[in-house]
């Protein structure tokens, strides 16, 4: 591994995800959570609300599932028993663009769960899902305005789809997938480390929740299975970033618990998956390259040690020299200053 | 009475005070089945630790506010529920005197089309004669009960003067009629539903006074799913508006839904061919509701096969939305656990750890 490629990758990334979080330049317009039972898509969401907040970003949030609004969001759309198109009435009427001459704040548009809208029996069939999509983030007044509106939507991997209308249609989520921007896929930190364990034991890796096909299991994940204060809490992000030349940018992050940092840190908080500790631990200083078994006794030699060793002229060495038969052969010994001369040993 | 605590102390932190606006799914399967929770859920609201008789007027008091049920039931009958709790020592018919607790009956008049859905009290009139009869005698407990024969309870009797002794003891009690179809027969039972709340709420009856908080069970409106359907144009998304409206009129919600693995695994993505309608459709309703649940509560049973003192497996975990609550107040930390259960013959019920 050459260090100054990692350390690029390093700088690159996290740049990266914090541009994308930060809905710095509107870098991604539509980005697509994939999240499970196992790991759901919350603590991400608050995350970009936390972000979106401290760069003064208006926050509107349409919720198929949530009750109440989450903290931190300006405008709440319920999405319950609404069409499409009331629902983008109702996100364009949340926020006036100020035509003055302050420049307009910019605008983030979650999405709870577009599940329930994608499998609500009354969507017509002039409904386009692609169309729906873009009419959030273009708005139709102007179409060369600038895009300032960040889409972000989430989407249950483990919901089973609507039976398709017609058989020549894609799926939703792989009409998700090509139109978005980003995708994150969410994982739990616990069971990517599970897994990790598995694999490096050439082990089948395990899988949890309702992928374990066990009648009665929902959800297999328990919060804190065994010590209470496991590092282990956290999210990992799987990322795709599609850049505009088309090329993808494939990492993985870990983003910490909430309660790990104060709710106005500026300084970026998701790391590299690879830089944990838990999942990729650091090697040990020298000893990389040559293994030699543990035990009570001091095996090991110290450079000074080594150093006398190489200068031994072995036996064979000496016999080399052809000094004739009987000769040659001798060990050839200097002794050190911590030899002890021992008459009775060394007479013969 | 059961000799234990009718309320295991394990089990307790999770049924006890469910917190404000959430929804509670116990997820249940065919060997394993929810009643004896929901039961437990009703105690924890309506019952007296102290004593069974001697008036209501200490419990359910916490915080100045008084506990109240709603049962929306939708595969078990009056009579079942009313015994079962009789069991607990809760008289669910004098609760419905005091404004305590309201049942909807989902069960006996959902589909018939004889009966008004407006509220009417229970009578012996109301029965079309013998047909009620298999009605009321469908919900048996599915747990060996030898014990049920010996008591007096007249579950399968059936007969005109214990269904007209009945209508003297509950007072009105609100059947579910479904009719029409779509979002708007929905609406109608949600409209329903959402009357009992409210005359619970605001009644001048009873010794109620101050603020009170209503807690909605909704047991197994699965049957609603299945029993209508696309025909009907009902699917996943407006069973899942449908409780989302029930639970806005309540202070927190629980339903309990089926988990067998045909229901809920034939329509996964591991699944190889294309899944009939009313799994995919009962799959997306269960995994929805889990998405959106702060507490999911899963019954199962034991994985190593039946065994005589052990009748299934309890874990409790976090749903997806507990991550949406800010920082939880003293009162609703909770951990996630796993823990085996024993119903026993009377009813009472273990709750103990592994190798416990």
């Amino acid at each position: 591994m050459v260090p100054s490629n990692m350390s690029h990758r390093q700088t690159h990334n996290l740049l990266l995800i914090s541009k994308l979080l930060s809905l710095r330049d509107t870098a991604s317009p539509l980005t697509l959570l994939l999240d499970s039972l196992e790991q759901p898509a919350t603590p991400l969401v608050k995350e970009y609300i936390r972000r979106a907040r401290l760069s003064n970003v208006h926050v509107t949030l349409i919720a198929f599932e949530t009750l109440k609004p989450l903290e931190g969001v300006d405008a709440f759309i319920s999405g319950r028993r609404k069409s499409p198109s009331e629902i983008l009435k109702d996100v364009a009427a949340a926020y006036q663009p100020d035509s003055s001459n302050t420049p307009n704040r910019r605008r983030l548009i979650l999405i709870d769960s577009i599940n329930p809208l994608l499998r609500s029996t009354r969507l017509d069939k002039n409904f386009h899902l692609s169309t729906f999509l873009s009419s959030f983030i273009i708005p139709s007044g102007s179409p060369t305005a600038k895009i300032d509106s960040s889409l972000v939507i989430t989407f249950h991997l483990d919901v089973p789809g609507r039976p398709a209308q017609s058989p020549y249609a894609p799926d939703p989520l792989t009409v998700l997938t090509y139109l978005a921007t980003t995708v994150i896929k969410l994982h739990s930190f616990s069971h990517i480390l599970a897994q990790k364990a598995a694999r490096d034991r050439s082990l089948v890796p395990p899988v949890f929740g309702l992928a374990e096909e066990q009648d009665g299991v929902l959800l297999g994940r328990l919060d804190k299975p065994i010590g209470k204060d496991s590092a282990e809490g956290g999210v990992v992000l799987e990322m795709e970033y599609r850049r505009k030349s088309g090329r993808g940018v494939l990492e993985w992050y870990l983003l910490p618990p909430a309660s790990r940092y104060p709710p106005t840190q500026v300084k970026e908080v998701v790391t590299l998956l690879d830089d944990h500790p838990l999942y990729r631990p650091p090697e040990e200083v020298g000893g990389g390259d040559e293994e030699e078994p543990e035990s009570t006794f001091e095996l090991r030699l110290t450079e000074r040690q080594r150093r006398e060793r190489e200068g031994v002229v072995l036996p064979y060495f000496d016999a080399q020299q052809g000094d004739g038969p009987g000769e040659g052969g001798r060990i050839l010994y200097d002794m050190g200053e911590e030899d002890d001369f021992d008459e009775e040993e060394d007479e013969i | 009475m059961p000799s234990q605590p009718a309320l295991p102390h394990l089990l307790a932190p999770y049924v006890s005070s469910p917190p404000q606006s959430s929804l509670t799914i116990v997820s249940s399967v065919l060997g394993a089945t929810s009643n004896w929770l929901v039961l437990r859920f009703l105690y924890a609201a309506l019952g007296n630790p102290s004593a069974s008789n001697s008036g209501y007027d200490i419990s359910g008091l916490e915080n100045g506010k008084k506990k109240k049920v709603v049962l929306v039931s939708f595969l078990r009958g009056w009579e079942f529920w009313r015994s079962e709790a009789k069991r607990l020592g809760l008289d669910l018919a004098r609760l419905t005197e005091k404004r305590r607790f309201a049942f909807v009956d989902g069960l006996s008049d959902l589909f018939s089309s004889s009966s008004t859905p407006s509220q009417s009290p229970l009578s012996s009139h109301q029965y079309p004669g013998a047909g009620a009869v298999p009605r009321t005698t469908l919900p048996i407990r599915p747990q060996p009960t030898p014990a049920r024969l010996r008591q007096p309870v007249p579950l399968s009797t059936g007969s005109n003067g214990i269904a007209s002794q009945t209508a003297r003891e509950s007072g009105p009690i609100t059947k579910l009629h479904f009719s029409g179809s779509g979002v708007a027969a929905l609406d109608a039972l949600e409209k329903e539903i959402a009357a009992v709340i409210n005359e619970l709420v605001d009644t001048k009856l009873g010794d109620d006074r101050g603020e009170s908080e209503i807690i909605l069970v909704v047991d197994q409106s699965d049957l609603l799913l299945a029993a209508t359907g696309a025909s009907k144009g009902i699917g996943a998304t407006e069973m899942g508006d449908w409780i989302m409206g029930l639970q806005q009129a309540a202070y927190a919600t629980i339903a309990t839904i089926s988990a067998d693995s045909p229901l809920i695994h034939n329509a996964s993505a591991f699944a190889h061919e294309a899944p009939p309608p009313l799994e995919t459709e009962h799959a997306a309703f269960a995994v929805g509701l889990a998405h959106r649940a702060e507490i999911i509560m899963q019954l199962r049973n034991l994985e190593t096969g039946a065994a005589r003192d052990v009748s299934g497996v309890l874990r409790v975990s976090k749903g997806s939305a507990w991550g949406q609550r800010e920082i939880a107040t003293a009162e609703e930390s909770w951990e996630e656990k796993e823990v085996l259960y024993f119903v026993q013959r009377d009813g009472g019920v273990n709750v103990f750890g592994r190798g416990e």
